[in-house]
C-alpha cells in the first residue's frame, strides 16, 4: 500500500488492517446493458473481491450485495511505419450488484455542452461577419481606424 | 495506526517531561508566556478546524460521489486551490491527516471517473492539472505519515523501522537494490527460487554483456567530465577576472589549477604588458 508494501494474506483474525490505502476505482460507463442496481467500476489490479466490497461499504457507505471481476486484455496495436508491437495495460473491471432498491443510470455529462458549442459557434460566426462587414466598408479607404465612422 | 496512536502517547510522555523539567529550571514568567502561547495555538487550531471545513460540498453517500459537481460538468475550466504542502500537513494531527487521506482518495478517484468518461466521449477534460494537485498532496501526506513513523521508531527501537533493503546481485550480474518483502515460504523451502538462482552470471555472453555495459556506464562519466571541463575552460576564456574560488566550489571535480596553466584558457586578445 502507499508507504508500506502490501502485504500478504495470513488466516485467521484480527486480519491486517489499512490504513492509507493507495487504490482507485473508476465508475465507467457499462459496455453492456446492466440491471439497474449494477454499476461497473475499473479498479487498481491488485485489488480482489473483498477489497472492492471492503473499500465501497467503507470508504462510500454503499450497501454491496456482490462482487464479479474480470481482467480486460489491453489491446495489442502494430505501429503504421516501424511495424512494432504495443500492447495497452491490462484493467480490472469489477460488477458491483447493490441493493435491489438501489437504481443507478449512468449519467450523460455532456448534454449541456452541446448547447454551449453551439452557443460559441454563433458568436463566433457573428464577429466574423461583423469583421467582414468592417472589411467591405473600408474597402475603398484602407488604413481607417475602426472610429472614424459610424 | 498502531504506530500512530502510540507516536500520540509518546508526544503526552514528552510533553510532560518537558513540563517537569521547565518546572524545575525556568524562570516562571517565561513558563508562564510558553503556556499562554501553547493555550493561543490550541484555540487557533480549534478555531481553523470549526472555520474550515475540508469538503466544499455536502457529502452524498450513493454513487453520484464518483462524479463531480453537476455544475462542472460543462465547464471548460474548473478553478481549484493548490496542493497541500508538507508545513501544512506537519502541524496536522494524526486523525486529521487519516481523514484527510480518505477526502484525497474520494478526489482522485472522482477525478479518474471525470476523465475516463471525457475520454471515451472524445471531449476534454477540464482542469487536468487537478490530478497532479491530488497526487502532490497524497505524496506529502505520506512522507509526513513517514517522517513521523520513523521519528517514533528511532526513539523507541533505534531503527527507522523503514522497509529493510539490500543491494544484490540479478542474474545479469547487475547490482541492484532490492527492496525486502513478505514471503509464504522460507528461502530454504521455496524450490523455485533457490532453482532459479542456479542461473549465474559466469557465462560469456554475461561476461560480454557487462563489459559493454560497464563500457557505455564509463563513456557517460567521461562525457560528463570532459563537459565540464570545457565549461570551465569557456568561463575562464571569457571572464578573465572571473572569481576562481567559485568556480572551485562549483565544479569541485575539474583541475582548475591545471587549466589556468592551460593554453586554452588565454582568451582572444593582446595581453596588456607593463602596466
Amino acid at each position: 500500500m502507499s508507504t508500506r508494501w502490501y502485504p500478504i494474506y495470513q488466516r485467521g483474525n484480527p486480519q491486517l488492517r489499512i490504513f492509507l490505502p493507495n487504490f482507485w476505482m473508476k465508475l465507467i460507463r457499462p459496455a453492456e446493458e446492466q440491471p439497474k442496481n449494477v454499476a461497473t467500476f475499473s479498479v487498481s489490479m491488485q485489488m480482489t473481491k473483498y477489497d472492492i466490497k471492503n473499500y465501497l461499504e467503507k470508504i462510500y457507505k454503499l450497501p454491496v450485495v456482490d462482487v464479479r471481476t474480470r481482467i480486460e486484455m489491453g489491446k495489442t496495436k502494430r505501429d503504421q511505419t516501424f511495424g512494432y508491437v504495443t500492447k495497452e495495460d491490462d484493467v480490472k473491471i469489477a460488477y458491483v450488484t447493490l441493493l435491489k432498491t438501489e437504481e443507478f443510470t449512468f449519467p450523460d455529462l455532456f448534454s449541456k455542452k452541446e448547447e454551449q458549442k453551439k452557443a460559441e459557434e454563433k458568436s463566433l460566426d457573428d464577429s466574423k461577419q461583423g469583421f467582414k462587414r468592417f472589411l467591405d466598408r473600408n474597402k475603398k479607404r484602407p488604413g481607417t481606424p475602426g472610429w472614424y465612422s459610424i | 495506526m498502531s504506530s500512530a496512536l502510540k507516536i500520540l502517547n509518546v508526544a503526552k510522555c514528552v510533553k510532560t517531561l518537558c513540563s517537569s523539567v521547565s518546572n524545575k529550571f525556568l524562570s516562571s514568567s517565561l513558563l508562564n508566556r510558553m503556556q499562554s502561547q501553547q493555550q493561543q495555538n490550541v484555540l487557533t487550531a480549534l478555531s481553523a478546524l470549526n472555520t474550515r471545513t475540508f469538503h466544499s460540498t455536502s457529502p452524498r453517500q450513493d454513487l453520484m460521489e464518483f462524479f463531480d459537481d453537476p455544475k462542472n460538468w460543462s465547464e471548460n475550466e474548473v478553478k481549484v486551490g493548490r496542493a497541500w504542502k508538507l508545513e501544512e500537513l506537519r502541524i496536522k494531527s494524526n486523525k486529521e491527516l487519516h481523514q484527510l487521506w480518505y477526502i484525497l482518495l474520494k478526489e482522485r478517484n472522482m477525478l479518474l471517473t471525470m476523465e475516463h468518461e471525457c475520454n471515451d466521449k472524445m471531449e476534454l477534460f477540464p482542469s487536468p492539472e487537478r490530478l497532479d494537485k491530488v497526487k502532490i498532496s497524497m505524496g506529502n501526506l505520506e512522507t509526513v505519515v513517514r517522517e513521523r513513523n520513523k521519528a517514533y521508531h528511532l526513539l523507541e527501537t533505534g531503527i527507522t523501522g523503514e522497509r529493510p533493503t539490500r543491494m544484490v546481485h540479478n542474474p545479469l550480474g547487475l547490482r541492484h537494490l532490492y527492496r525486502s518483502c513478505e514471503h509464504v515460504l522460507p528461502p530454504h523451502m521455496n524450490v523455485k527460487w533457490i532453482k532459479s538462482r542456479d542461473i549465474g552470471f559466469g557465462g560469456r555472453a554475461v561476461r560480454k554483456f557487462l563489459l559493454l555495459y560497464r563500457e557505455k556506464l564509463y563513456n557517460i562519466k567521461r562525457k560528463a567530465k570532459n563537459r565540464s571541463r570545457n565549461e570551465v575552460m569557456m568561463l575562464l576564456r571569457r571572464n578573465p577576472n572571473i572569481d576562481v574560488q567559485v568556480l572551485r566550489s562549483k565544479y569541485p571535480n575539474v583541475d582548475i589549477d591545471k587549466l589556468l596553466r592551460d593554453d586554452k584558457t588565454r582568451g582572444h586578445f593582446v595581453p596588456k604588458v607593463g602596466v
